[in-house]
């Protein structure tokens, strides 16, 4: 369901071999393992949640496109360098650009799109259309 | 004996479960972090999207420095989990101090789930210029 356009052409190889043909990955292999930044998607009768974990961003600097049934969520993170006579004891956090492909579901209405960013989590909600939601059908007796 | 031996297992077995329970139940997650270190003292970057300043709590015992926080979405109380990345709501982390830093003066910032901390280095323990007369 998740694809991650950045890390795929990567992971195809070991890392020996990442650092011997692309010497750029020698930059990306220092990333933690894990796709970035975390989703997290639940649904309830009326909406698709879909909960993205992107800590210190400039709500302006992210791009969430949805093209057919993909919704892609896009952005750069530029972490404050340090200055030249600081030393850097420990680089965990995720640093560049990121990009994440989610797969909707069929019965999500793309038209109806709601993108809020708080805390550090970009929360994007996507409702159902109505012929999609559950309905209770009262049974008569005759 | 044998008997003994099934007793033994069941234990051994009961307890392996009961850890698990309890392990599932302080499952946290580990914030990244950065640190950047100067003379003046070391200041220390976690990411901890999700939470806000009211769910975030910071403490020292001894030089240990704990920090704690838990997410808060306000997801709709009927929603069903479909695809979860994060497995956690509670980000838990512990550093262990030097001695060369002062645990009086830590400033905290909280900024959309970046959390910056900054330790200053105790005032005896500042690299100092010393000035050398010529005579």
């Amino acid at each position: 369901m998740i694809s991650n356009m950045l890390r795929f052409p990567l992971s195809m190889f070991d890392d020996d071999l990442d650092n011997w043909f692309f010497p750029e990955a020698r930059r990306f292999n220092r990333r933690p393992r894990s796709a970035y930044p975390p989703v997290n998607i639940g649904v309830t009768d009326e909406n698709v949640d879909v909960y993205l974990f992107i800590p210190g961003m400039d709500p302006a600097a992210l791009d969430v496109v949805i093209e057919k049934k993909l919704l892609s969520i896009s952005g750069e993170r530029q972490l404050k360098k340090q200055a030249s006579e600081d030393a850097q004891v420990r680089t965990e956090r995720f640093d560049g650009a990121f990009k994440r492909v989610i797969t909707l579901p069929e019965d999500v209405d793309v038209d109806t799109v709601e993108a809020q960013y708080q805390d550090g989590v970009l929360h994007i909600r996507l409702a159902k259309p109505a012929v999609s939601q559950p309905r209770q059908i009262k049974v008569s007796a005759q | 004996m044998s008997n003994d031996n099934t007793m033994n297992l069941q234990h051994s077995q009961q307890q392996t479960a009961l850890a698990g329970q309890a392990n599932a139940e302080v499952f946290t997650l580990r914030p990244l972090t950065d640190i950047h270190e100067t003379s003046q003292g070391v200041t220390l970057y976690l990411d901890m999207p999700g939470v806000t300043k009211d769910a975030l709590s910071i403490d020292i015992d001894q030089n240990v420095l704990s920090i704690r926080g838990s997410i808060n979405l306000h997801t709709p109380e009927n929603l069903k989990p479909s695809h979860m990345e994060l497995h956690s709501g509670i980000y838990e982390r512990r550093f262990t101090l030097g001695d060369e830093l002062g645990v009086e003066n830590i400033e905290a910032n909280l900024n959309q789930g970046e959390l910056k901390l900054f330790i200053p280095r105790s005032e005896q323990h500042k690299p100092r210029k010393i000035d050398i007369k010529v005579v």
